[in-house]
């Protein structure tokens, strides 16, 4: 094996990676730029290839279209609505599993389940469970007392509606990544700990959560950047619409209709940008975050 | 925690890198220079009248986008599959695009994409855009032509709603196809358990609303529901108040006046008193009127074997004429056929034989008892086949007895921005977020705003 | 830690009454799924059909063509996960050991891609698509899924495992590195091709924004769109648009009880999301 490379030695390199450039270079990278150039596109005719004029007239758009800041905030309750509360369950059950208990593998596939089934095909299910006269959830409020909630046709209860889904579908694997971040401490701090006394939530505080920290975190940012996404959810939960009055029309949604509802192509990827700025910073967060975490 | 370490790597590796990537915009292929920057498109079409063939040269293939399922999808088979047998040279694909707004879609993106089909179901509404964009053919040259076209008494034997409702300046770039109107059901059940007569007048309505919502074994009937479109629906309200809807002439909005106020707050005071529903999750009315949650609607008279499906085994229910307010008006909507320009003159030329035979007096006769919808021809009227059927079905009938009071909604481009903005101002109100005072202006002010642009866009 | 603040008794119950409402919607959706219609509305709701209606899946499988829908997505499926492997191998093999110029700026600029999201990529894809004439076809729903960046890094870490000493016996066998990358690399990383393989699939038949997009007529939708479509031809018939349901959700779960720990480890080791 040559350690230098030479022109023979790129040559052969370049046959092994012609069929993935091929296929990345079409339809990763050239899109990548030809989307950032787009977003700046303010007269042209994209499928005749001409553009007339350039400028930040689309990124102004999106400043001063309404529904686009209807669409940033409801994401952001989403994520603010799903993030926490998820990583607080997935980290509870994953606690409770971590350690031999019976039926744990029983357990560990039955919180999974919803991870590996269509977004789509489940929240048909959950339409059905949602219905205001004849759902399950309604039938089981009733029982309490609680008067029936129109999830799905209320403006208010839209969104609440599409966050409980979506704390369901993501526990499982939130409660994967804990597993695998629980395992990762060593045995030997809870033995020292347990010689020194430490009652269990003082253990939990001084040991498990510390230690457990970049998971944590990494969980998170994951979790958020992912909820900063949400489209297949809201399209099946409500038919094919962003919810009664847009009430829970997305980031993503707003893309989707700009794109193919209205075919406006360079708002479109003004708003995919603006999408790509938020889960870039997210990350830069992520990792200074993480470095002085490491350097403490 | 080894993998996430690596992620992490590769993240930060990333930023370096999209922003070195983003720097470079050269890498982007250089834009082709076009010719095509003003392609013909009325002017051409007037010349070549004399100049399309009349006759098949060898076999063709045309697609046909609808929005058919179900039934109505088979029934729209049946002819194409009748019609192919009797013109072995030419195959009809008919290519199902769901919905209708599906189907709008679809062909928007055709369009810009130039992958347009021969022929396609078509609102008529969306086709003002078309012809002003040089899309659609006009169908007036095969319409006269002495060889394959229609006779006079043909032409004119299509009902007049329907034939206006398709001409532009004297010119037909489609012609009507499925028809339907607004039409009134009515659970009969529960009109004789409450002795309710059918309502003939808005006051008649809304007292029967009144009396029809009431609480059944825990169960709670809603006297009169709407579909979850009802925006759509506004231009009949309007109209039957005595108002101006839009005007399609000068494409000025009008409906914000004493009669559209008046009209928004009839339907308003219905659902603030809790005697009127949206279809909501049920999405048709049809659903929740089948199992007797609601106990009249005003809806599509397409709706009719939706209707009659649900209902089976639930409920007894018929159907009327749609009361009256200060004046009769009912709108006749529903979708038309166009061929577009972008297909080849043999293409064309098979695309109009079957729409030739597609609306015939029989085929529209058989159309109309499959689907619902009306039939197109006044001769259809006359036929046995629809006698036959409307004597069973008198439902069916309802619609041909309205054809005095019909209107169409003005096909103006931006109509359909403008309704949807109308669509979600009213939903608005309906939902009570918001008053029917602020509503209504601002209802009128954002449409006219969309009539405007599409206007300035299409002058381009 | 919990394990000692709260009883055994007590963390069973907890994840007993957690699991059943994990279950709960599939087993409301199997339920409602073989009712008769008129047991599909009762208030208060009824677990247990009076009649179990099997017949239900045959009327909604019949009423749209989920045979079809069911075959584009195997294909669609099977024939993107297969380009990606072979895509991934070659390029993962390069990366890891071949040396040539701008190796280290070509892979920095590949990983680079990944912070992009995809939906950026949306617009100037559907029109390369268009440009190609591949709208409403398999190539679109296929190509454009043949590699990924994500499995070229994840198979070079496990490449780079691999002892070097290896490609030099190899090649005292003369053996070339073709021979020597499927022989011998390959099935030494197979832990980690299956994880590839069964996250692509999942990825693949779950797949809804792009097929949607992409896909025009019936007969090419897959099965996630197909029965977004079916949810208006059914109208409210629940009971035929669980079973169609059904019929989406249960392959996923078989494959899932069957490759449960490749699929649950797989998940774990890449912290990405779909």
């Amino acid at each position: 094996m040559p350690d230098k490379p030479n022109l023979r030695s790129t040559a052969k390199a370049f046959v092994y990676l012609a069929p993935a450039l091929l296929v990345l270079g079409t339809f990763t990278i050239y899109p990548i730029v030809e989307s950032f150039l787009l977003s700046f596109y303010t007269d042209y005719d994209y499928f005749h290839d001409r553009v007339y004029r350039l400028g930040f007239d689309n990124y102004l758009y999106l400043l001063k279209d309404p529904e686009f800041h209807l669409a940033l905030r409801n994401t952001a309750v989403f994520v603010i609505g799903v993030v926490p509360i998820s990583i607080a369950l997935s980290l509870g059950i994953a606690l409770m599993l971590y350690r031999p208990i019976p039926l744990r593998s029983f357990f560990r596939t039955v919180y999974f389940l919803p991870t590996v089934t269509s977004v789509v095909a489940v929240a048909v299910v959950w339409r059905w469970i949602f219905h205001s006269d004849y759902g399950l959830l309604n039938f089981g409020l009733g029982l309490l007392g609680i008067q029936p909630v129109r999830w799905l046709t209320d403006p208010r209860w839209a969104l609440p509606a599409l966050i409980l889904f979506a704390i369901w579908k993501s526990l499982g694997y939130n409660i994967v990544l804990f597993l695998a971040g629980l395992s990762n401490i060593p045995e030997t701090y809870h033995l020292a700990a347990r010689l020194d006394r430490a009652g269990p939530w003082r253990r939990f505080w001084s040991i498990t959560f510390p230690l457990l920290w970049p998971t944590t975190f990494f969980v998170s940012i994951v979790s958020i950047i992912g909820a900063f996404k949400v489209f297949d959810e809201v399209y099946a939960l409500f038919g094919g619409s962003p919810g009664p009055l847009s009430s829970a029309l997305t980031l993503v949604y707003y893309i989707f209709v700009k794109f193919y509802r209205e075919q406006d192509y360079a708002v479109a990827s003004a708003a995919a940008y603006v999408l790509f700025l938020i889960t870039f910073l997210l990350t830069v967060i992520q990792l200074w975050i993480g470095r002085k975490r490491t350097a403490v | 925690m080894i993998m996430i370490r690596r992620i992490r790597f590769v993240l930060a590796l990333g930023l370096i890198l999209v922003a070195a990537a983003c720097g470079k915009p050269e890498t982007t292929p250089p834009a082709p220079a076009g010719s095509d920057k003003s392609a013909p498109s009325s002017a051409a079409d007037e010349t070549d009248d004399a100049a399309f063939p009349t006759r098949l040269r060898g076999p063709v293939e045309i697609t046909f986008w609808h929005a058919m399922t179900g039934h109505h999808e088979e029934a729209l088979k049946a002819i194409a599959d009748r019609f192919m047998a009797e013109h072995p040279d030419i195959r009809i694909k008919l290519v199902g695009q769901g919905n209708y707004g599906d189907l709008q879609e679809k062909l928007t993106a055709a369009a810009k994409s130039k992958t347009l089909p021969v022929m396609a179901q078509v609102i008529e509404t969306w086709v003002t855009d078309y012809q002003q964009n040089g899309l659609v053919q006009d169908l007036t040259p095969y319409i006269e032509h002495p060889e394959i076209g229609w006779t006079k008494e043909e032409l004119e034997d299509i009902i007049p709603v329907f034939r206006e409702a398709n001409r532009w300046d004297g010119r037909f770039f489609s012609l009507p196809f499925s028809k339907s109107t607004q039409i009134l059901y009515y659970n009969t059940d529960l009109f004789q358990e409450r002795g309710v007569e059918v309502p003939k007048t808005w006051d008649e309505l809304r007292q029967a609303a009144e009396k029809l919502t009431f609480e059944r074994n825990g169960k709670k009937v809603i006297g009169i529901g709407f579909e979850n479109s009802v925006g759509w629906q506004f231009h009949m309200w309007v109209r039957q108040a005595g108002g101006r809807y839009i005007d399609e002439a000068t494409g000025t909005v009008l409906f914000d006046s004493p009669e559209g106020r008046q009209a928004l707050d009839f339907i308003a005071g219905l659902f603030k008193d809790k005697i009127a529903r949206l279809a909501g999750e049920d999405q048709y009315m049809s659903n929740p009127f089948g199992r007797g949650d609601v106990a009249m609607y005003i809806g599509s008279s397409a709706g009719i074997p939706f209707v009659a499906k649900a209902a089976e085994g639930n409920i007894h229910w018929a159907a009327a004429a749609v009361p009256a307010g200060a004046k009769r008006a009912v709108p006749f909507a529903g979708n038309a056929v166009a061929v577009f320009d972008s297909a080849t003159p043999e293409e064309k030329l098979a695309a109009w034989l079957f729409i030739k035979t597609l609306l015939n007096t029989d085929n529209t006769a058989y159309w109309a008892r499959e689907t619902g919808y009306l039939p197109i021809r006044r001769s259809a009227l006359e036929s046995p086949i629809w006698k036959d059927f409307v004597k069973d079905h008198p439902a069916n009938g309802v619609g041909t007895e309205q054809f005095d009071a019909g209107f169409f909604d003005p096909r103006i481009p931006g109509f359909d921005a403008a309704m949807k903005i109308v669509q979600k101002e009213i939903e608005a109100v309906l939902l009570g977020e918001k008053a029917p005072g602020a509503a209504l202006p601002d209802a009128a002010a954002k449409a006219q705003a969309e009539i405007d642009r599409a206007k300035a866009r299409s002058r381009e | 830690m919990i394990r000692d603040a709260l009883s055994r008794g007590t963390i069973l119950f907890l994840l007993s009454l957690g699991a059943a409402l994990m279950l709960l919607p599939f087993a409301w959706m199997i339920s409602t799924s073989l009712k008769a219609p008129n047991e599909v509305m009762l208030m208060p709701p009824k677990w247990m059909p009076s009649e179990w209606h099997w017949d239900n899946y045959v009327r909604a499988l019949t009423m749209a063509p989920f045979g079809r829908y069911f075959l584009n997505s195997v294909l669609v499926t099977a024939l993107s996960t297969l380009g990606e492997l072979i895509t991934t191998i070659l390029a993962a093999y390069a990366f890891a050991r071949l040396s040539f110029w701008g190796r280290d700026f070509l892979f920095s600029l590949l990983l680079g891609t990944m912070m992009v999201p995809g939906e950026v990529l949306l617009v100037p894809n559907y029109v390369t698509l268009a440009r190609l004439g591949w709208i409403d076809r398999y190539e679109a729903l296929i190509i454009p899924w043949t590699a990924s960046v994500f499995a070229i890094f994840l198979l070079r870490q496990h490449f780079l495992f691999v002892p070097k000493e290896l490609g030099y016996a190899a090649r005292v066998d003369g053996a070339g590195d073709f021979r020597f990358l499927w022989t011998i690399m390959v099935p030494i990383v197979r832990p980690a091709i299956v994880t590839i393989v069964v996250l692509k699939a999942i990825g693949s038949w779950n797949a809804f924004l792009w097929p949607l997009i992409v896909t025009n007529s019936r007969e090419m939708r897959t099965l996630p769109v197909g029965l977004t479509a079916f949810t208006t031809e059914a109208g409210t018939a629940y009971e035929l648009l669980m079973a169609a349901s059904a019929f989406v959700i249960v392959p996923m779960i078989v494959l899932y009880l069957l490759l449960q720990r490749s699929i649950v480890e797989g998940l774990a080791r890449t912290g990405i999301k779909g």
